[in-house]
């Protein structure tokens, strides 16, 4: 079932000159070309917790060559052009390097004006069409996001990374001293050992929290890792999380609020992925992380402050809206492996209340270590979902 | 209007000089309109009275700072062919006021109460101390007579000074000039030029030169040699009527008895209505129907309102409305600028409020305007083909046009509001009985039958305009495509032959093939505009 991104990306110059002749076939023959892309939508994805993560089903979107499609297939096999040519000579870009790269080319010839694009969204699109019509991730095109989160900590961890021009590189993380390590936007080019046993992976929803465990000793007292996830997590955060689960088999838990935002964005698209980026879920979710917290029952255990929603916050309103929708129709939520998650959205939806992982801060405001001391209790007596 | 029956013809000068504001000399600006108007719409009327298709010659002047605070001395003068006026008439016609040819009942004529040009001598008078200067040529003469005619205030009478006899090579005619203190605003809504301009739309008969302050003088020749008819008149119907007005307009009738009255002084009146009022038991018997009119008190006419009230009448017929027309509307409105294309409709007679009807629709684009793309639509409103220039959001047309959806024809339109363009939309309201808002006349009262039926006609309209406007579209939609296609498709192919290092020959082939599929697009789009083109066509043949 897994694909072997390496095989992947090495076959996408000559998957690119193959459909390039087939376009090229049809046009000769006065035949409408057309290309086929996967839906990314809700409605296409599929969940099946043997596999872990949502997959696409089999809708397709078609764009077929006509009047009004000609100026954005012209824009992807200009762009593809730029692409190809980077592949082959190993340079790598960001999305809004490649924008300018695309307006560079088009002020050094007159005839190629038409294409020229006007703001940077124009040229993102034309490279995720590109990534639509290969089926290829965007890393595979060698355009690297600069994607935030990841920071992470550990007494054990061992990373090697293999370079563009074959080198590698070993980070022993035990000496960046308080610094964290950043798997940027390669996990596909790292691979992990270890220097002692690990017992599990603590994903931290914020990256302060999970800074301020590691300063009060977390990583000295236990053989862990422990990732700062920053808000709903990048592709980086989530190709790293399925490397550190896939090579060193570690329990994962992820803590972060008690709402329907960290429920349904953060912590779904962590482990299961997201329905806009179906065809990457694979690379990019880590089906074995649990919900560590905050739980509905922590609040009366451990008598943490909560609040309730506000109901002229627009925000905390729409997450609602939509925990309700994801109730009736994400496949996820539906499938009876995560009740556990959907017991949790339904509470917010009844109850209407919210609380944050920082409020464990509040449970013993002497001592810095009590929420440490209430993550292991909870990873201990198996208090998550 | 209500007309009140306690101002007594001595008293009447002296009323309506003290109460100038009440009709139309409320601001230095308005009087010169005001004064144009009055005498633009006597020319107009006596012409079409006469079967004259009228020439009309217009000069207003700056003759220097005025009397009043911020005003200018305006001299507005106002020549026409029509048929000139009997020397006798002229302290009348010009200095008194409620002398009338026309006096108020059931006709489409634009001037109703003699009124309009008796009030513009007494303005020129207050402010100058200068009555009207006429000149005035019947076709029985052989020579004009010129003269100054002055209002006596305290005696509601015209006074003649300096009459001579001069020689004047028209045929019959009449000049009329007041020098008074103003001041001239040319353009914008409430503009002179705006009201020329709609005087001429919805008088397709009219020629006129016009000479306005400082600029070049214009001229705008006649569409149409049709004088329009003017339909005979027709009674008030009893359902229009409140209490009051009732009782005044028996005023106008003498000493003849209750039933002959009520026959003769209403629409839809007659014998077997007059039984119905007595069987229907609510007071009216033979003894009252036989009374003398001025026996009659406040009681009686009490008891013959409310039975009237209460019974069900027939609508008043429609004969007594006058049409501009389509034909002549649609040769008109292209005298208003250079016309992109336009839309007319003119609406069968009808009743609203028991009042009949006649609502005619002009709407045309303006070349020369298209940039005015966010600008409100310029709303021309006309009451018995008299442009309307004030108040205009209270009017029954404005909140016709407003409740109109016209994003639905292809126009631009904010929520509830006029809609957005270079566009000109005329609404014509003629009926022998309108029925305004305030004593100046300058906006219709809006009755949800007379709205409903006014947004009726825009409806229509937009629906004929909607077809040029999405002709244009597919127009524009063609052009885009085309050049799409002679944009792209090389790009598109030579990408392709770069990636896949193919030979020439296949580079032409593609190229080919390429430009068959586009053009195929192109062909598709090429024959929707020939169909919607085709399809205007056919609406501008039913509208010849
Ligand atoms: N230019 C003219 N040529 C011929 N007759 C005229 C001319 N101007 C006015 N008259 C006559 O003088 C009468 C009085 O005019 P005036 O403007 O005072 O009243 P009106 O037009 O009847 O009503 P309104 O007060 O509504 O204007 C008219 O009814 C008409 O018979
Ligand atoms: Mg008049």
């Amino acid at each position: 079932m897994r694909r072997d991104r390496s095989a992947i990306k090495n076959s996408i110059p000559a998957i690119s000159r193959e459909l390039c002749a087939k376009l090229l076939g049809d046009l000769e023959k006065a035949k409408r070309p057309i290309l086929y892309a996967t839906k990314c939508a809700l409605d296409n994805a599929i969940y099946n917790h043997k596999v872990g993560y949502l997959t696409p089903g089999d809708k397709k979107v078609a764009t077929e060559l006509n009047v009004s499609s000609v100026k954005k297939m012209s824009r992807a096999i200009f762009m593809l052009e730029v692409i190809l040519r980077n592949i082959d000579s190993g340079a790598v870009n960001t999305k809004r390097e490649l924008y300018y790269i695309g307006k560079g080319e088009i002020k050094g010839s007159s005839k190629l004006k038409p294409l020229d694009f006007q703001d940077q969204d124009e040229s993102d699109e034309t490279i995720d069409f590109v990534c639509e019509i290969l089926e290829c991730y965007r890393e595979d095109l060698n355009c690297y996001a600069n994607d935030r989160g990841g920071q992470t900590y550990s007494q054990q961890l061992i990373v090697t990374e293999t370079l563009a021009d074959g080198e590698q590189a070993v980070i022993e993380l035990s000496k960046l001293g308080t610094s964290p390590f950043m798997p940027k936007n390669r996990p596909q080019n790292l691979s992990l050992s270890v220097s002692k046993k690990i017992d599990f992976c603590l994903i931290v929803e914020s990256e302060g929290t999970a800074n301020t465990l590691v300063a009060n000793g977390f990583t000295k007292r236990h053989n862990a890792i422990v990732v700062g996830a920053q808000g709903v997590p990048s592709n980086s955060v989530r190709g790293w999380c399925k490397l550190i689960q896939e090579q060193l088999k570690v329990p994962l838990y992820f803590f972060g609020d008690l709402d329907a935002y960290t429920m349904q964005n953060i912590y779904r698209t962590l482990k299961a992925g997201s329905a806009a980026s179906l065809i990457r879920n694979q690379d990019y979710s880590a089906p074995e992380v649990k919900f560590l917290g905050v739980l509905p029952q922590d609040i009366a255990k451990y008598d943490l402050f909560d609040y309730p929603v506000k109901e002229n916050d627009a925000q905390e309103v729409r997450a609602l809206k939509k925990a309700d929708d994801a109730l009736k129709n994400d496949p996820f939520f539906q499938d009876k492996r995560n009740k556990g998650s959907a017991e949790i959205l339904k509470w917010l939806l009844k109850n209407k209340r919210r609380c944050e992982q920082q409020a464990f801060f509040s449970v013993d405001p002497k001592d810095p270590t009590m929420p440490e001391k209430i993550i292991i209790d909870k990873i201990k007596s198996g208090s998550y979902v | 209007m209500a007309r009140d029956n306690k101002i007594t013809t001595s008293s009447t000068a002296e009323y309506f000089s003290k109460n100038l504001q009440q009709v139309g000399f409320s601001s230095l600006t308005k009087a010169v309109l005001t004064t144009l108007k009055e005498a633009v719409d006597n020319a107009l009327d006596a012409c079409e009275e006469h079967g004259i298709l009228p020439d009309l010659k217009i000069i207003i002047e700056r003759l220097g700072a005025g009397t009043m605070k911020n005003s200018e001395r305006i001299r507005v003068r106002v020549e026409d062919n029509g048929p000139g006026i009997e020397a006798d008439d002229l302290p009348k016609v010009f200095g008194e006021y409620l002398a009338s040819s026309k006096f108020g009942r059931g006709r489409c004529t634009r001037g109703q109460q003699g009124i309009g040009i008796s009030a513009a001598t007494t303005w020129a008078q207050l402010t100058c101390a200068m009555g009207a200067r006429v000149i005035s040529k019947t076709k029985a003469q052989r020579k004009a007579v010129s003269a100054i005619i002055e209002v006596d205030i305290k005696n509601n009478r015209g006074n003649m000074k300096q009459r001579e006899t001069i020689d004047w090579d028209r045929v019959h005619g009449t000049l009329v000039e007041f020098t008074f203190d103003g001041r001239v605003q040319v353009n914008g809504e409430a503009g002179i030029l705006n009201y020329l301009l709609g005087t001429s739309l919805v008088n397709p008969h009219l020629s006129m030169e016009y000479k306005l302050v400082d600029q070049e003088p214009q001229s705008i020749e006649r569409v149409s040699s049709v004088i329009p008819a003017i339909p005979e008149a027709i009674e008030p119907h009893p359902h229009t009527m409140k209490l009051g007005e009732f009782m005044a307009h028996s005023h106008l009738y003498g000493k003849i008895k209750v039933d002959a009255w009520l026959k003769k002084a209403f629409s839809r009146v007659g014998d077997s209505v007059l039984e119905e009022m007595i069987k229907s038991g609510q007071g009216v018997n033979r003894t009252l129907l036989s009374k003398s009119l001025d026996q009659a008190n406040e009681k009686d006419f009490l008891t013959l309102f409310t039975t009237l009230q209460n019974m069900v009448l027939k609508a008043p017929p429609t004969s007594s409305v006058l049409s501009i027309g389509e034909d002549s509307l649609s040769k008109s409105i292209k005298r208003l600028g250079k016309v992109d294309f336009f839309s007319v409709v003119s609406r069968s007679p009808t009743i609203c409020d028991f009042k009949p009807v006649q609502i005619e629709v002009a709407i045309a684009r303006l070349e020369e305007r298209v940039t005015e793309v966010d600008a409100p639509a310029q709303v021309l409103r006309f009451a018995n083909r008299v442009p309307l220039q004030f108040d205009k959001s209270a009017c029954a047309i404005v909140q016709a046009i407003t409740s109109v959806n016209w994003r639905s024809y292809g126009l631009a339109q904010p929520k509830e509001s006029l809609p957005l363009g270079p566009y000109i939309m005329a609404v014509s309201v003629v009926s022998p009985f309108i029925k305004f808002k305030n004593a100046s006349k300058e906006t219709i009262d809006a009755s949800d039958e007379l709205v409903e039926e006014i947004r009726r006609a825009l409806m229509q309209a937009g629906q004929k305009l909607s077809r040029y406007i999405k002709a244009e579209s597919k127009a524009a939609e063609l052009e885009e495509k085309t050049r799409y296609i002679e944009q792209f498709g090389p790009i598109l192919v030579e990408g392709l032959v770069r990636i896949t290092k193919a030979k020439d020959d296949q580079k032409k082939r593609a190229t080919d093939g390429l430009m068959k599929i586009l053009g195929r697009d192109a062909t598709e789009t090429k024959n929707e505009v020939a169909v919607a083109a085709k399809r205007l066509e056919e609406v501008s043949g039913e509208e010849r």
